[in-house]
């Protein structure tokens, strides 16, 4: 058959998300792909310097709409570093729960994404159900459902509610009861083993090369966990263990391993959630009020010329950096940012994905852009 | 045994409702004009007789389908992707969502009578109900429910949907093949409703019944796949062309196991004749799947494909191809294209009642039918009703499969067809053979033949579904790194 170039998207099933992937295929075999970025570009970056430094957070959130809190979050790591801002522990504990919870939500929303991709609609609506626990308890702390606005410079926006921990216990109990449900339906399934093992292989040297991090560079066998190799928050006072996974084959990791890695660490995170619970100073049953020297603590609003801040930072698809210039704004009072970079993982990693699927068929193009994760509101900014 | 009759014989009455018509009628013309009409009585009521029958068999489908399409295909399907899984699923057939739908219909029985099952049903409910605490999404229209509460709730959804699509703007795709674009829809459609003609559905009910009809009924089950790579050629779009190619590819390798699966039951029932592989299955007193299992169970697997379901839809795979080989179709040839997928899934799934579960007989037609007053009872059920759970029966495995497996791959399924069903489908084939030569009497079967073919199936199912070690099958497993506190960056 002769070959011929196929465009799906900005509107197709497989990208999750409109961006446009041209594939050359020769029959069913892919033979050259193409991606074509920056369809839902908004100007982040350019909006965040008219704005002052709490305005920001906001549009950080919508970063990523499928995980507002780790961006919100990130974005306040690398302000409070620019600010030379001091947070309370008990807030700390608090911005760990939070954030576990949304990468819980996150990777269940990929878990759910994933399975249309291979054909089953039924995991989809299972894994729906349950992020719906996490995102009840998230709207317990946020107040919305999506884009929360929860983290301020200093602290957090609002303390633990009354009765928070019990409900997140029962709920993290049930949910760690479902995971192996969800192991059940997919491990045992040969046609879902068929379907992930042995495609879209990629190196560790290849994906360190090209940038690629988080889950799909642990499932490359490569331990590179932000939050384990640079703890920044209190991770290195919470009980767990960063999973990574290592491949079988000398060709890297294939889709299974990139599974594996996001099953595992949605049970790490929540490991991590019952221990802050536990381990949170003040207790998880009290609650204090907002302003609380506890919760918040009172951050510088301007940064002078020159000054420049950066963090690093685990979201649920890899390492997302904030670099922040200080002494932006009218006459040079520092109110504003003079300049915000935002580092996405999911930029750097969609140019390799589709490189990685040549040679593979047709039917496997969503099955290996699924397993990657791609979220194209952090990708366009 | 003796081979009850099936008192619903609407073949005959129909048969003598018209010759007794054309009776009077030509005996009336005949002295009245003088004609000689009387000669072309049988010729008339003949041509009569069939075309009643054509349209009788095909409203019987049309009126069976909508309940299958609707219950079973939303319903069943909706339940095991729901909140508990298989378990509740069939009280939530007719309790509804939440258990509190359906309008409660068990108010609106008069005087009273339905509180007692209103009870019931809160209760278990209560128990083991799928009421969330906090209702985060309400469904404002429980729009699967329309029709009258509680005879056929949401059956008029269907003619809602019909009409919507009566609307539609019909379009075809600029430099499309038109005549062939226009003519596919035509070629699948009307091949699926000539199956119908040719299945039974009792014993005296059917609209053909020529000596070959097991073959006539697969020659023209082929004839869809030809339409579905005419359409994905035609459409001038990609997908539709890789849908309709990878139809091609996957019927020759899954119809050649189907097909000698079905010679494998012909062999042991000797005859190609539909009704009389039926009468066999009964005249000799064990349905075919005990015979032999292992063709059920290709030709299930098979007739899954062959109806283009998951796990076997790559040529409308929807992850890769949008909707495959009709991406490009719309409005009414739209709704009749999927008019026809569930027509010829119906056909599939009374193919296997037919085949394989005893066609329109009673199950235990010997054994419960000779208890004095419940097996006269039991045999005047009509073999209309039988078929039709048979059928049904049989659609909800499809949809169970539907709703647990993933999609596999075209050459996968290339390489499942080649070196695993079309092996089995002649040992298979062989099984038959020597069934019918070395055991079968002529008579009836010895109930140990039945029972030690079961017996030695399921136990070898079950072992072969066995996994020898859970830890093997995967050699690699998450790695657990050292605890993070303890961790000192830069050390490693």
């Amino acid at each position: 058959m002769a070959q011929m170039w196929i465009t799906m998207g900005p509107q197709h099933p497989m990208t999750h998300g409109l961006w446009t992937l041209r594939v050359k295929v020769d029959g069913e075999t892919v033979v050259d792909t193409d991606p074509e970025l920056g369809f839902i570009h908004r100007g982040v970056e350019k909006i965040c310097e008219a704005r002052n430094y709490t305005q920001i957070t906001p549009y950080c959130d919508r970063l990523c709409y499928a995980s507002a809190m780790t961006w919100a979050q990130s974005y306040v790591y690398a302000a409070e570093n620019l600010l030379d801002a001091e947070v309370p522990e008990r807030a700390e504990y608090i911005r760990l729960i939070a954030v576990e919870m949304q990468r819980v939500a996150s990777h269940l929303m990929w878990l759910g994404a994933y399975c249309p991709d291979v054909g089953n609609l039924t995991v989809f609506v299972y894994c729906i159900r349950d992020r719906e626990m996490f995102l009840d308890l998230l709207q317990e702390l946020g107040g919305s459902r999506m884009h929360y606005n929860y983290p301020r410079i200093g602290g957090v926006k609002r303390d633990l509610p009354m009765g928070f921990a019990a409900r997140a216990r029962a709920k993290i109990e049930l949910f760690l009861q479902r995971m192996k449900e969800y192991e059940m339906f997919l491990d045992e399934s040969t046609i879902f083993l068929v379907r992930t093992q042995g495609v879209g292989y990629c190196t560790a040297e290849d994906m360190v090369n090209a940038g690629v991090t988080g889950p799909n560079l642990r499932a490359g066998g490569v331990n590179y966990d932000v939050r384990w190799a640079h703890p920044y928050s209190v991770y290195d006072q919470v009980d767990w263990t960063a999973s990574v996974e290592k491949p079988t084959s000398v060709k890297g990791a294939d889709c299974y391993d990139r599974y594996r890695v996001r099953m595992t660490e949605m049970i790490e995170s929540c490991r991590m959630i019952l221990d802050a619970l536990d381990k949170i100073p003040g207790g998880a049953e009290t609650h204090y009020e907002k302003e609380d020297p506890m919760i918040y603590k009172k951050a510088p609003i301007r940064a002078p010329e020159g000054t420049t801040g950066f963090h690093h930072f685990e979201d649920s698809r890899g390492e997302s950096m904030f670099y922040l210039v200080g002494g932006g704004g009218k006459k040079g009072r520092g109110e504003y940012p003079y300049r915000i970079s935002i580092r996405s993982p999911m930029f750097i990693t969609i140019p390799f994905v589709a490189k990685t699927m040549i040679g593979y068929k047709v039917a496997d193009i969503p099955a290996i852009m699924g397993s990657f994760d791609p979220c194209i509101g952090e990708t366009d900014r | 045994m003796i081979l009850m009759g099936d008192w619903l014989d609407i073949n005959g009455w129909v048969k003598s409702g018209w010759s007794a018509l054309f009776d009077a009628l030509f005996t009336f013309l005949d002295s009245t004009f003088d004609t000689t009409l009387m000669d072309w009585h049988g010729g008339f009521s003949n041509a009569a007789y069939l075309f009643s029958m054509c349209a009788i068999t095909f409203t019987l489908i049309m009126l069976t389908l909508p309940i299958v399409v609707l219950w079973t295909e939303r319903k069943f399907i909706a339940r095991l992707m729901d909140h508990r899984g298989a378990t509740t699923t069939l009280r939530s057939l007719w309790v509804g969502e939440r258990g509190v739908t359906a309008g409660e219909w068990w108010n609106m029985v008069p005087f009273g009578l339905g509180k007692p099952i209103g009870y019931v049903v809160k209760k278990l409910n209560k128990i083991a109900g799928n009421r969330s605490s906090i209702p985060a999404v309400d469904r404002a229209n429980d729009r699967s429910w329309h029709g009258v509460p509680f005879l056929f709730p949401g059956f008029f959804q269907n003619l809602a949907d019909g009409a919507k699509f009566l609307t539609k703007e019909h379009m075809v795709p600029a430099k499309a093949d038109k005549w062939i674009f226009e003519l596919a829809p035509f070629l699948i459609i009307s091949s699926t409703v000539v199956i119908l003609g040719f299945l039974p559905f009792g014993e005296n009910i059917y609209a053909a019944n020529p000596e070959l009809s097991v073959l006539f009924a697969f020659a023209v089950f082929g004839v869809a796949p030809l339409g579905v790579f005419f359409a994905g050629w035609s459409s001038n779009n990609k997908y539709t062309l890789l849908g309709g190619i990878r139809s091609a590819a996957q019927l020759t390798a899954y119809e050649i196991p189907l097909l000698i699966t079905v010679l494998a039951v012909c062999v042991l029932s000797g005859s190609l004749n539909l009704i009389e592989v039926i009468n066999f299955q009964h005249q000799s007193g064990s349905w075919n799947i005990f015979l032999l299992p292992l063709g059920g169970m290709l030709f299930l697997i098979t007739m899954v494909a062959e109806v283009e379901r998951i796990p076997f839809d790559m040529p409308e795979a929807e992850a890769e191809l949008v909707e495959g080989w009709w991406t490009e179709y719309g409005g009414l040839r739209w709704g009749l294209l999927f008019a026809a997928e569930y027509l010829r899934c119906y056909a599939a799934c009374i193919l296997m009642a037919h085949f394989f579960l005893g066609g329109f007989y009673a199950p235990f037609a010997s054994t419960i039918g000779s208890i004095p007053y419940l097996g006269t009872a039991w045999l005047a059920i009509p073999g209309l009703i039988w078929v039709v759970l048979k059928a049904w029966f049989i659609f909800a495995l499809f949809v169970w499969a539907r709703a647990a497996l993933p999609r596999i791959r075209t050459d996968q399924i290339l390489e499942f067809g080649w070196r695993y069903l079309l092996p089995l489908s002649m040992v298979n084939l062989v099984m038959a053979f020597a069934l019918r030569l070395y055991v079968y009497d002529g008579a009836e079967w010895s109930i140990f033949v039945p029972l030690i073919i079961t017996v030695i199936g399921i136990t070898l199912f079950v072992i072969l579904s066995i996994d020898e070690d859970p830890e093997a099958k995967r050699p690699s497993h998450t790695v657990t790194m050292q605890p993070a506190g303890k961790h000192v960056p830069g050390e490693d």
